[in-house]
């Protein structure tokens, strides 16, 4: 951003958000802003304090210190101002189990005020939208994880707020339904709906206008997908060698590799060079040791790789995500 | 406070108890079940007695004897064993649970009009049986000796006793006192239990959260909440009190005001009890362990199953931290002796303070669970 954004245009501006369970720091100063209308990812491991921070945005929790303002009100002492205005999708699904898709969607659209003139048009619509038209008689124990999700989410948006809280809303979604999931938040996002979702998948977190990384209760790291991947010094070269256990050694040694990642049966590593050299001295080391090089070629840093680089490796969130999401087809 | 989202929340909570095929038939057969099981098991008088006759005397006297207990009703002449040791056999094996002994020359010193004695031996190993049984025993036997004795004056202690029977429960049915406590008892049962659950469930599933983002107040959502509860535990007493009154045929004397506004503020003791349960627990299986920690004591200390005057004297006082107590003195006073409020006014008293501390400290907890 070039210059300092207005308060009246952001969505969110949390000032030193803290919050503490018991003796544990769950949430340790964040401090952030997210302009209206982006859609705003956040990564991090398990137990980074992502729930948390969203719970307390969401006004569901009360921050130990500190402050959130949503567009401009104050979650501590405005909370009643806040809620309107905002949505908020839990991690687990949180809507009533023994009512129907309909019925949910009801309940929760009157207690959140909607007219009753405009009731049936925004259900026919959001149950269109979701695909869950033709389950709207069904109770909401009967559907599958990714409907589950998606009349969640239709629930929230049923009395249209301005900001979305989404936290892992696609864990443990099949990948089809989790494609089409953000295609109905892509949609959300042409609107004008401002969307914050916390994920732990890589190729979702590609998707966000920017992402922060989250860990030990900060944030560590922001910046757009594009900036996140430039921040990485150097190129990744992927290797497909006959053992690449016996290769990771060899190639971690030579002095223009900066960092080596297992993905797959792959090894990706990290070089420092611009020139091609790189992959000759790659492939020259693996052969002088005895290892059969397939395939030595250059490919796009994506956003793992950048993590990998730059976050401390004890740190790093799901590292096979390919191999969850083909786990979860099969 | 939006009276639409409280009836939103109340259509809520009555849909899903709808949908709940196996919450109906408790709400109505349970009720129905405890008073049949209460009614006639623990609450049946104990009659027809088995009983032995040792008669040594063998005379028209001693022959007396046994038509009298057998004639008062609670007393069946079962068998006639020759001797003690016969006699024992019969009271091991449970043949017999009471056996009388008439002495060699008891006859004789009836007509001499001297004192004279007959031995009852009582089967102690049941002993609300035995109690009973003694009982009935020696009112048979204070009749007998004003019979046996024209004209003199037995030393029975019985007199004012079967007075007081007389007058409130005059067919000693135990019947008579145990349905008005069941209304108490299953009013406190429904109502401690339900809402000991509705809390915990909503935050174990997570829709407490969600409920969180939208508008909706404490108090809206704790009416929304309390209310199906409380209409079904009306119901549920209703129909406790029709079959009490109509099948058991206890009689009602007193006065529904009085009886609805006692059971009333018991209930929100109840209510009260159970919200604090739902909101200190984490889970539902926490909440139901609680409500049954809580439901025993209820039970042994506020003469619901066992009189008070029969606790040891270091745990009566805990009697008085039990609001069951003081209910059940209020309904089965108002039942059996249509006693009002002038008479039961400590009882009320006790209760309003009761619920006004329960539920406000409830009220304190939920406030602070909102957020945590």
């Amino acid at each position: 951003m070039s210059t300092a954004p207005q308060t009246d245009e952001l969505a969110l501006d949390v000032r030193d958000l803290r919050r503490t369970f018991k003796d544990v720091v769950a949430v340790d100063g964040v401090t952030m802003t997210v302009p209206r209308g982006e859609v705003f990812g956040l990564v991090g491991p398990d137990g980074a304090g992502k729930s948390t921070l969203i719970r307390m945005m969401a006004t569901v929790l009360a921050p130990t210190d500190g402050d959130v303002l949503v567009f401009g009100r104050s979650v501590r002492t405005e909370a009643a101002k806040v809620k309107p205005r905002i949505g908020y999708m839990s991690q687990a699904f949180s809507l009533y189990r023994d009512l129907t898709v309909r019925e949910n969607l009801e309940f929760f659209a009157e207690l959140r005020g909607v007219p009753r003139k405009d009731m049936a048009a925004r259900s026919a619509r959001l149950l269109e939208f979701s695909g869950l038209t033709e389950f709207a008689k069904r109770q909401a124990q009967f559907l599958s994880g990714g409907m589950k999700q998606k009349l969640a989410l239709a629930a929230t948006l049923i009395s249209e707020p301005d900001l979305l809280f989404l936290d892992e809303p696609t864990t443990g979604v099949d990948p089809v339904s989790r494609r089409e999931f953000w295609r109905i938040i892509s949609g959300l996002h042409s609107e004008g709906i401002t969307v914050f979702v916390a994920t732990p998948y890589m190729d979702e977190a590609e998707r966000c206008d920017e992402i922060a990384f989250m860990t030990h209760g900060r944030i560590i790291l922001r910046d757009t997908p594009a900036g996140m991947k430039n921040r990485v010094p150097g190129r990744v070269v992927e290797i497909n060698a006959s053992d690449y256990r016996a290769a990771m050694p060899i190639v971690r040694a030579l002095p223009f590799v900066s960092s080596v990642e297992v993905s797959g049966e792959y090894l990706r590593v990290l070089v420092t060079r611009d020139d091609a050299t790189a992959e000759t001295g790659l492939r020259t080391a693996l052969e002088a040791a005895g290892l059969r090089v397939d395939r030595v070629r250059p490919v796009a840093t994506d956003l793992e790789m950048a993590f990998a680089t730059l976050i401390p490796t004890a740190v790093l969130p799901h590292h096979d995500t390919t191999d969850e999401i083909l786990a979860v087809a099969e | 406070m939006s009276w639409r989202r409280v009836r939103l929340l109340i259509w809520k909570e009555f849909l899903q108890l709808r949908r709940d095929r196996s919450m109906l038939p408790i709400i109505f057969i349970m009720p129905v079940l405890q008073l049949i099981l209460f009614g006639y098991v623990i609450g049946t008088d104990v009659k027809d007695l088995r009983t032995a006759v040792v008669d040594r005397d063998g005379s028209v006297e001693s022959r007396l004897v046994v038509d009298s207990f057998v004639n008062s009703g609670y007393f069946l002449d079962v068998a006639h064993p020759v001797d003690e040791a016969a006699m024992q056999k019969l009271l091991d094996g449970n043949k017999a649970q009471v056996a009388i002994i008439i002495p060699e020359g008891f006859s004789d010193l009836v007509r001499e009009k001297r004192p004279t004695e007959i031995g009852i031996v009582v089967d102690g190993s049941d002993s609300k049986t035995a109690s009973v049984a003694s009982g009935y025993a020696q009112q048979v036997v204070a009749a007998l000796s004003g019979k046996l004795y024209p004209g003199r004056l037995t030393a029975s202690s019985s007199g004012v006793d079967a007075q007081v029977r007389v007058l409130f429960n005059p067919t000693m049915r135990a019947v008579n006192t145990m349905v008005p406590a069941l209304l108490a008892f299953i009013l406190m049962m429904s109502t401690q239990t339900t809402m000991s659950q509705a809390i915990v469930k909503e935050r174990e599933r997570g829709t407490l959260e969600q409920l969180f983002v939208t508008p909706i107040g404490r108090a809206e959502y704790l009416i929304g909440k309390l209310v199906p509860y409380v209409l079904i535990a009306f119901i549920q007493i209703t129909l406790v009190f029709t079959i009490g009154t109509l099948w058991f045929k206890v009689p009602f004397n007193g006065n529904l005001l009085v009886l609805g506004a006692g059971l009333a503020l018991f209930a929100l003791t109840a209510l009260g009890l159970g919200l604090m349960v739902s909101l200190l627990s984490r889970t539902r299986y926490q909440a139901q362990q609680a409500t049954t920690f809580l439901m025993v004591p209820s039970m042994m200390l506020s003469g619901f199953v066992f009189p008070l005057e029969s606790m040891p004297k270091i745990l009566y006082p805990l009697s008085y931290l039990v609001p069951l107590r003081y209910i059940l003195v209020v309904v089965r006073s108002n039942f059996l002796k249509g006693s009002g409020f002038v008479a039961l006014w400590p009882q009320f008293l006790a209760m309003a303070i009761f619920s006004a501390a329960i539920f406000g400290f409830g009220l304190s907890r939920f406030r602070k669970q909102l957020n945590d």
